[in-house]
C-alpha cells in the first residue's frame, strides 16, 4: 500500500519535469510560429537594402520629348503587370505591408518619355536628369489630351494599374509631369545603426572588461576591496537597462556632446550598451581564464618568466575562444537591448545614420514601428525574425566555441 | 665535492600546519639527488622552495636557509625570476605550452629579451638535441607541440628547462605519467644531462631511484629520516624506516 504512494507521487514529480520542459519547448515554438507566420512574406532582399522613409520626387517630361509613339512589349514581361504600347511603361499592382494600394513601375522602355525625365522638385537638382526605377511608386501622372486639356490619371484618384495604363493608352497626347516615390519601409539604416553600435560598444568594452577580468583573476590578492569590486561587478548584471539609459542621457550625454552630438545619437548609445556589457566581458573571461591549467602558469613561472609574460603570453591566447564566445554573447545582446537604446539612440529611425545623428538598432526600429498611431505586426515581425535567426546563429556560435575549447584542454 | 645547494635547518608552513620540518641536507653539484617517501611526506614542497615555486601558495611561510652561491634564496633581495632562471624545473604532468614545438622552448629565452632569430634557432636545436629530441622532430618544429606524444613532450619540458641554460634543474616525478619505454627514455637522458647541470629528482619508484641517483633522501611527515649515497640508503640503510619503506614493507 505505502509502495504504491510512494509510486505514484515519483510519477507526479516526473510528470511535472516533463510538463515543464514540454512547456518550454513550446513557447520556443510558438515564439518561432508567430513571427513567421506573421512576417515570413516580408522577408526578401529588398527588406534589407530599402531605405524605411520614401522619397517623393516631381518629374517634368523633358521638353523634346514628351510625346506618345508606338513601343514593343518586352517578352519577359509578368503576366501582372500592365504594359502601355504608346509610352513603353509597364506598370503592376502591389498592396504594401500597411495594407495601402499602391501602383509601381515594373518596366520602363529606354526610348520612352518615361525615361527621359527631368527633376522638377524645386531645389538645386530641379532641371537636372532622373532616372525612374523599377519598383518606384507612381502615385500621379499628368498629361495632355490631343485637344491640349490637361488631365491626371494614378493612384491619388484610387486608380489601380490596369486604369491607369489605359488612361495613358486612351487618352494622353503629351507627358506633362509625374509624381513618383521611392519604396521605403526597408531597415538598411537600422542594420547599419546595429553595427555601428556593436562596434562602438565592443570596442569599449572589451580591453576595460579583458583588463578587469585579468586583474581580478590573475593579480588581486584575497581581501575586502577586491571582494567589493568582485560583488559589485556581480550587481551590474542585475540593474534594469533603463536606467543604464537614463545613467546615458544624462551622465554620457556630454561625452558626446564635447565630440560635436547635439542629440542623443549612436555613439551614446554604444557607450551605454558597453557599460551593459561589462559584466558580461568580465564574467567570460574570467570563466575563460579559469579553465587555462595552472601547470601551464607553473611551467611559464618556473622558466623564469615573470608575471605578466605569463598572463600575456600563455594565459590569455589560452583563453581567446573563452573570450570570444563573451564577444558572441555581447553582440547579442546588442542587437536585442532596447530599453537604454531608446533614451539614449533616439527613436527616429534614420535611413543613413551616422554616430553622432539620431538612428535605431532594429529592436528599436521594431519599437519604434509598433508605437506609432498604426502599429505594422508584419514589418515588426519581419525584423524579429531578421533578430532571431542572427541570435540563434550567435548561440550555435557560442556552441561551438565552448565544445572546441573543451577539446583542447581534455 | 662542491655543493650547491646547501639548506640548513629549513621549516615550512601552510596555514598553521607544519610541511616540511628542520631539514638539512647538501645537494653535490653535477650529482643526481632522489628525493623519496611515501605521498604526502613533504618531497614535492621540498623540491618546489628549491626555486620558490611555492611563493605562488597562500598562506605558505618559510624559514630557515637554503644556500646557492653563498646566498640565501629567500632573501628579500634575491630576484625570484633570476633564480628560477638558474633553478629550472619539470613537473608530473608533460605541460607543453599551446604552440609550436620551437615556441616552446623559445620561450624562456623569448622572455629574457632574445629576440635574435639566428640566436634562438641555435638555442632550440642545442635543447632539442640535448634533450634527445632533436631527431624525432627536427622537420617539424612549426607544428603543435600538443601532438606530441606523452613521453615526446615530457622531453620537450626537459628541452625547454635546458634552453635557459639553469644550473640545476628539479624534477617533480617527471615519468610517472608515462609509459615504461619512455620512462627508459627519459631515465637515459638523466645520465646525460648530470654531465652538465645538478639534477633533483621527486620519485615514487624505488628501482628510477636506485637506477638514476647518486645521492637518495628519504622523506617521512615533513622530515628527512636518512639522506646519504644511494647505494648507502638501498643496501645499507641506518634506519628501520628505511629499510621498511625501501623494501616495501609500508608507503
Amino acid at each position: 500500500m505505502k509502495k504504491c504512494n510512494i509510486r505514484k507521487s515519483d510519477m507526479a514529480l516526473n510528470g511535472i519535469t516533463y510538463l515543464a520542459s514540454l512547456l518550454c519547448e513550446l513557447i520556443l515554438l510558438s515564439v518561432f510560429v508567430f513571427t513567421f507566420s506573421k512576417g515570413s512574406s516580408l522577408i526578401n532582399w529588398d527588406l534589407l537594402k530599402n531605405d524605411y522613409w520614401s522619397k517623393n520626387y516631381i518629374v517634368e517630361s523633358s521638353a523634346d520629348h514628351n510625346t506618345a509613339s508606338q513601343y514593343e512589349k518586352p517578352d519577359d514581361l509578368s503576366h501582372e503587370a500592365y504594359f502601355s504600347r504608346r509610352w513603353g511603361i509597364a506598370l503592376v499592382d502591389h498592396v504594401s505591408h500597411e495594407k495601402e494600394k499602391q501602383v509601381l513601375i515594373e518596366y520602363i522602355d529606354p526610348k520612352s518619355p518615361f525615361a527621359s525625365v527631368v527633376d522638377g522638385s524645386a531645389g538645386q537638382n530641379k532641371g537636372k536628369e532622373l532616372n525612374l526605377q523599377v519598383g518606384m511608386r507612381l502615385e500621379k501622372i499628368d498629361f495632355e489630351d490631343q485637344n491640349g486639356t490637361a488631365g491626371i490619371t494614378g493612384t491619388i484618384l484610387s486608380e489601380n494599374a490596369e486604369t491607369v495604363v489605359k488612361n495613358l493608352d486612351q487618352t494622353a497626347e503629351t507627358l506633362t509631369s509625374a509624381y513618383v516615390k521611392t519604396a521605403g519601409g526597408g531597415i538598411r539604416g537600422s542594420i547599419i545603426a546595429t553595427g555601428y553600435l556593436i562596434l562602438v560598444s565592443l570596442l569599449i568594452a572589451l580591453p576595460i572588461g579583458i583588463a578587469a577580468a585579468i586583474y581580478l583573476n590573475e593579480y588581486a590578492t584575497k581581501n575586502r576591496v577586491n571582494q567589493l569590486i568582485r560583488t559589485g561587478i556581480e550587481m551590474l548584471t542585475g540593474v534594469p537597462s533603463i536606467i543604464y539609459g537614463l545613467m546615458g542621457v544624462t551622465v554620457l550625454f556630454p561625452i558626446t556632446k564635447a565630440f560635436g552630438a547635439t542629440t542623443t545619437n549612436v555613439l551614446l548609445g554604444g557607450i551605454t550598451m558597453s557599460i551593459i556589457l561589462l559584466p558580461t566581458i568580465i564574467r567570460a573571461t574570467e570563466e575563460a581564464l579559469l579553465v587555462v591549467p595552472q601547470n601551464l602558469r607553473d611551467a611559464s613561472l618556473a622558466l623564469g618568466a615573470n608575471q605578466s609574460q605569463t598572463i600575456f603570453k600563455i594565459i590569455l591566447p589560452c583563453a581567446v575562444p573563452g573570450i570570444l564566445s563573451g564577444v558572441l554573447l555581447s553582440i547579442g545582446r546588442v542587437i536585442g537591448e532596447s530599453a537604454a537604446l531608446i533614451y539614449t539612440m533616439g527613436t527616429f529611425i534614420s535611413d543613413a545614420p551616422t554616430l553622432l545623428t539620431q538612428g535605431t538598432s532594429m529592436a528599436v526600429h521594431i519599437w519604434s514601428i509598433m508605437s506609432g498611431e498604426q502599429p505594422n505586426f508584419e514589418l515588426a515581425s519581419a525584423i524579429s525574425i531578421i533578430l532571431l535567426i542572427f541570435v540563434f546563429l550567435l548561440n550555435i556560435g557560442v556552441k561551438w566555441i565552448s565544445r572546441r575549447l573543451q577539446k583542447e584542454w581534455h | 665535492m662542491e655543493t650547491i645547494f646547501k639548506v640548513e635547518n629549513l621549516n615550512l608552513y601552510y596555514g598553521a600546519k607544519q610541511a616540511l620540518k628542520s631539514l638539512n641536507l647538501d645537494i653535490r653539484k653535477h650529482h643526481v639527488t632522489a628525493l623519496i617517501g611515501p605521498s604526502g611526506c613533504g618531497k614535492s614542497t621540498f623540491l618546489r622552495c628549491l626555486n620558490r615555486m611555492n611563493d605562488l601558495i597562500e598562506g605558505c611561510r618559510i624559514e630557515g636557509k637554503v644556500m646557492m652561491d653563498n646566498e640565501n634564496i629567500f632573501d628579500r633581495q634575491v630576484n625570484v625570476v633570476e633564480l628560477r632562471t638558474k633553478v629550472g624545473m619539470v613537473f608530473q604532468k608533460p605541460n607543453p605550452f599551446p604552440m609550436s614545438i620551437f615556441d616552446n622552448i623559445a620561450y624562456g629565452p623569448r622572455c629574457q629579451g632574445i629576440k635574435n632569430k639566428k640566436l634562438l634557432s641555435e638555442i632550440v636545436e642545442r635543447s632539442l638535441k640535448q634533450a634527445a629530441l632533436w631527431d624525432e622532430v627536427h622537420d617539424r618544429l612549426h607544428e603543435s607541440a600538443m601532438a606530441l606524444s606523452g613521453g615526446q613532450q615530457q622531453r620537450l619540458c626537459i628541452a625547454r628547462t635546458i634552453a635557459m641554460e639553469p644550473e640545476v634543474i628539479l624534477m617533480d616525478e617527471p615519468t610517472s605519467a608515462l609509459d615504461p619505454i619512455a620512462t627508459a627514455k627519459i631515465e637515459e637522458l638523466i645520465e646525460e644531462l648530470k654531465q652538465e647541470y645538478t639534477i633533483v629528482i621527486v620519485t615514487h619508484s624505488m628501482q628510477q631511484a636506485s637506477r638514476v641517483s647518486d645521492d637518495t633522501a628519504f622523506f617521512l611527515l615533513g622530515e628527512i629520516v636518512e639522506f646519504n649515497t644511494t647505494q648507502d640508503i638501498f643496501q645499507n640503510p641506518a634506519d628501520k624506516r628505511t629499510e621498511d619503506y625501501i623494501t616495501g614493507r609500508f608507503g
